[in-house]
């Protein structure tokens, strides 16, 4: 995969995003009661949207992403959960391991952005961080309000 | 008869061509006195649609009507004063009896119009010359038709309580019931509030009267647990109460009607072996049998119902006595066991079966209720703790809040050592603080963000503080450590960042957000997590028929899942999370479910 040109960058998201419908897909394989099926079914859903979402912008041949980032609630820096949860795992433990993967992700668009020498190439990393940070933002509100009520 | 007589009638004909001797507006240089009592101002920002204005008004000349950029919410009606001048008789009774003081008059006494429907109007909506006059008639400073003062709770020093687990709030006595009873305007603007629609006014009015039969009739019309929600509940009502919508003179907030001690005295003061005389007993039996599982307030107030209505009740618990969270989440000092035993047992007086330590799933399914039961209500309560989630929280000082509540509650040895973390600012830290205050410990309560934010009730804050309990708030945990130094395996360091609190985005609460280098690290023997709790939906299969999104069964508005026989309700669902909002669930689903045996459905 060659990510310094702009076909190669969408590979890679594309990549990226089907890793992740696999990794929730991997995850249902674990669960062993409706709300945890309920819930990855949810989660894996949005990632095929994403997945659609960048075949979309592999056909038109441009990024039509928002420029804009969203606000950082802080959690994926402080959150614990670096292991992959397994078949008891409660609500917490699914969110905070979402949040956690939208920030590795994040991350590896931002490095790419920086290393990027062709400015169409940083620009399209930069719109995939700025995607990226709105997963997190979404998983992030969740956790502060449903899981982490009262602190 | 004189010949003036008959001349006088033809002479006045030339007055009809002379100047008049009256005017339009006769006297428009004379201003009214400055506490004249003059046309009405209301303040409509203040003014909360009680309507006590309109009920002591002697002549009728106010209507409480609905106003358009108005909607009733918590404390407010939605309705505004409208004055009829017909009738008004300018005594300024409304203005005096205002529980909020949004009502006065200014001194302006001349209006002149031909339409005589101008002349009632609803001040502080309609705009008039003199609104926002400064002079008129005012309640004066320090007279009060209304008592403001809040009959005291009489209660154990903090000092005194912290040291045992006797019940903190003594109880009104029967005089001291009944002036506080006195206070209340029945208004009813606080039982729009209530999320049980509990009748306040009638039982506070019941107090008055001394007719405690009629309001304990009146308390179990909406809410089968009046012991409990006397004393523990959150008590939205207050918030709401008219009386409490006022300044006193010293400009502080006046005191809302003692609503939860009222219901409280009147539970209290009828014994369990008299409420027979009072309360209505079950209808004959239908045949029908219904499946509660969970015997919090949410199932056994379900349960109350469907058994009044003549159906069979079954509460599954897994637990070895009823009462959920008010039993093994509320420490005694705040819900004596015997006053929640007292509420049970008048549930399982109708007949109401509870089965004990049944667990879902493992020693029943859902499934098999479906073929022996024509009804099934889950109200299983949120009975996971969250985890601290930050590096270390494995560590096996860092322990459970509701588990230790629960272990209290058991009687079990609580093992939490000198000094104590609680992480949290929800009811069950304040509680776990406040039960590891009893066991002996020094306690920190850290807070991620400020006191201002925490969910617990202010009172427990309060109560928290004023038993030694130290706040540190806007502390962001990060890291258990092993502790080091003498008896370290039995002591954890708990590490936070002290941090600013950021508006992030508009309209959003701010965000705690750490300040470079303040980390802050302390050694406990206990560090309690108390920062959230979740539901065990484990028993819900995919097969059993019951969406579930985002671990909350997905509910109508009469509680009913998606499996037309199966309803939910309490905190597995409700976002308040509360005692009244699970007991209200309760009910409502009680009630579908007797429609959907009716085979009335809507």
């Amino acid at each position: 995969m060659n990510q310094t040109d702009f076909a190669g960058a969408l590979e890679l998201a594309l990549a990226r995003e089907e890793a992740a419908v696999a990794f929730y897909e991997e995850l249902l394989g674990m669960a062993s009661f409706a709300a945890q099926k309920a819930t990855l079914k949810e989660f894996r859903l949005m990632e095929e949207g994403h997945v659609a979402m960048v075949q979309s912008m592999q056909t038109k041949g441009r990024v039509n992403l928002s420029p804009d980032a969203a606000v950082d609630l802080g959690l994926a820096r402080r959150l614990a959960a670096e292991e992959k949860p397994a078949a008891g795992m409660s609500y917490q433990q699914i969110l905070s391991a979402a949040i956690k993967k939208e920030e590795r992700s994040g991350d590896l668009y931002r490095d790419l952005a920086a290393a990027a020498v062709d400015g169409e190439i940083h620009l399209v990393f930069e719109r995939l961080a700025a995607e990226e940070s709105r997963h997190k933002h979404y998983f992030e509100e969740l956790y502060e309000n449903e899981v982490s009520r009262d602190n | 008869m004189d010949i003036k007589d008959f001349i006088a009638p033809f002479a006045v004909w030339k007055r009809a061509f002379e100047k008049p001797f009256t005017v339009n507006k006769p006297i428009d240089e004379r201003p009214g006195a400055p506490r004249y009592r003059g046309f009405h101002i209301n303040d409509s920002a203040r003014c909360v649609g009680c309507g006590t204005c309109e009920a002591i008004c002697m002549n009728k000349a106010i209507d409480l009507v609905p106003v358009d950029a108005l909607k009733p919410d918590g404390g407010d009606s939605g309705l505004r004063p409208r004055v009829d001048y017909g009738r008004c008789c300018w005594c300024a009774l409304c203005v005096d009896i205002c529980p909020s003081g949004s009502l006065g008059m200014s001194n302006e006494y001349l209006w002149v119009d031909r339409d005589p429907e101008v002349f009632r109007y609803t001040p502080g909506v309609e705009a008039k010359p003199w609104d926002g006059a400064e002079l008129g008639y005012r309640r004066a400073d320090g007279y009060r038709l209304l008592e403001e003062e809040r009959v005291d709770m009489p209660e154990l020093d903090h000092h005194e309580a912290v040291k045992s687990f006797l019940e903190l709030v003594r109880g009104y006595s029967r005089q001291q019931a009944e002036k506080e009873a006195d206070r209340c305007v029945s208004c009813g603007v606080c039982v729009a509030s209530c999320p049980a629609h509990m009748d306040i006014p009638g039982y506070i009015r019941a107090v008055r009267e001394g007719d405690l039969e009629q309001g304990l009739r009146l308390l179990y019309e909406t809410n089968p647990f009046p012991e409990a929600c006397g004393r523990i509940c959150t008590h939205l009502c207050e918030a709401a109460c008219s009386i409490g919508s006022g300044r006193s003179a010293d400009g502080t907030p006046t005191d809302p009607v003692a609503i939860r001690w009222l219901k409280r005295y009147i539970a209290d003061q009828v014994e369990l072996a008299d409420y027979g005389k009072a309360l209505p007993r079950a209808e004959a039996p239908t045949g029908r049998k219904v499946a509660i599982i969970g015997a919090g307030p949410g199932g056994l107030a379900a349960a109350y119902y469907l058994a009044l209505l003549g159906h069979g009740v079954t509460v599954f618990e897994k637990d070895e006595a009823a009462g959920g969270m008010l039993r093994y989440g509320i420490p005694e000092y705040r819900l004596p066991y015997p006053a929640l035993d007292k509420d049970i047992a008048w549930i399982t007086s109708l007949g109401v079966r509870i089965r004990y330590g049944v667990a879902m799933g493992k020693d029943l399914t859902l499934v098999s209720l479906y073929g022996d039961y024509d009804a099934v209500f889950l109200s299983t309560g949120l009975t996971v703790a969250y985890k601290l989630d930050v590096p270390g929280d494995k560590h096996p000082r860092v322990l459970d809040g509701v588990a230790i509540l629960a272990a209290a509650t058991r009687g079990e040895p609580l093992g939490l050592g000198r000094k104590v973390a609680v992480v949290g600012g929800g009811n069950v830290a304040m509680d776990a603080a406040r039960t590891a205050l009893r066991s002996g410990a020094e306690v920190d309560i850290v807070y991620r963000r400020r006191e201002v934010d925490m969910p617990a009730d202010p009172e427990e804050i309060m109560e928290a503080k004023a038993e030694g309990a130290i706040l540190i708030p806007q502390a962001i945990p990060l890291e258990v450590k092993p502790a080091e130094g003498p008896d370290a395996a039995n002591k954890a360091t708990f590490v936070w960042n002290l941090a600013e609190m950021v508006q992030k985005e508009p309209g959003k609460r701010p965000v705690p957000e750490p300040i470079p280098g303040a980390v802050v690290e302390k050694t406990y023997d206990s560090i309690i997590a108390a920062i959230g709790q979740g539901p065990d939906l484990s028993y819900v299969a995919e097969g059993d028929g019951i969406e579930i999104r985002r671990y909350k069964p997905v509910i109508g508005p009469d509680g009913r899942t998606s499996r037309a026989t199966v309803f939910a309700g309490g905190d597995l669902t409700n976002d308040r999370k509360d005692a009244i909002s699970a007991i209200a669930d309760g009910h409502r689903a009680a009630l579908a479910m007797d429609r959907l045996f009716a085979g009335k459905e809507a």
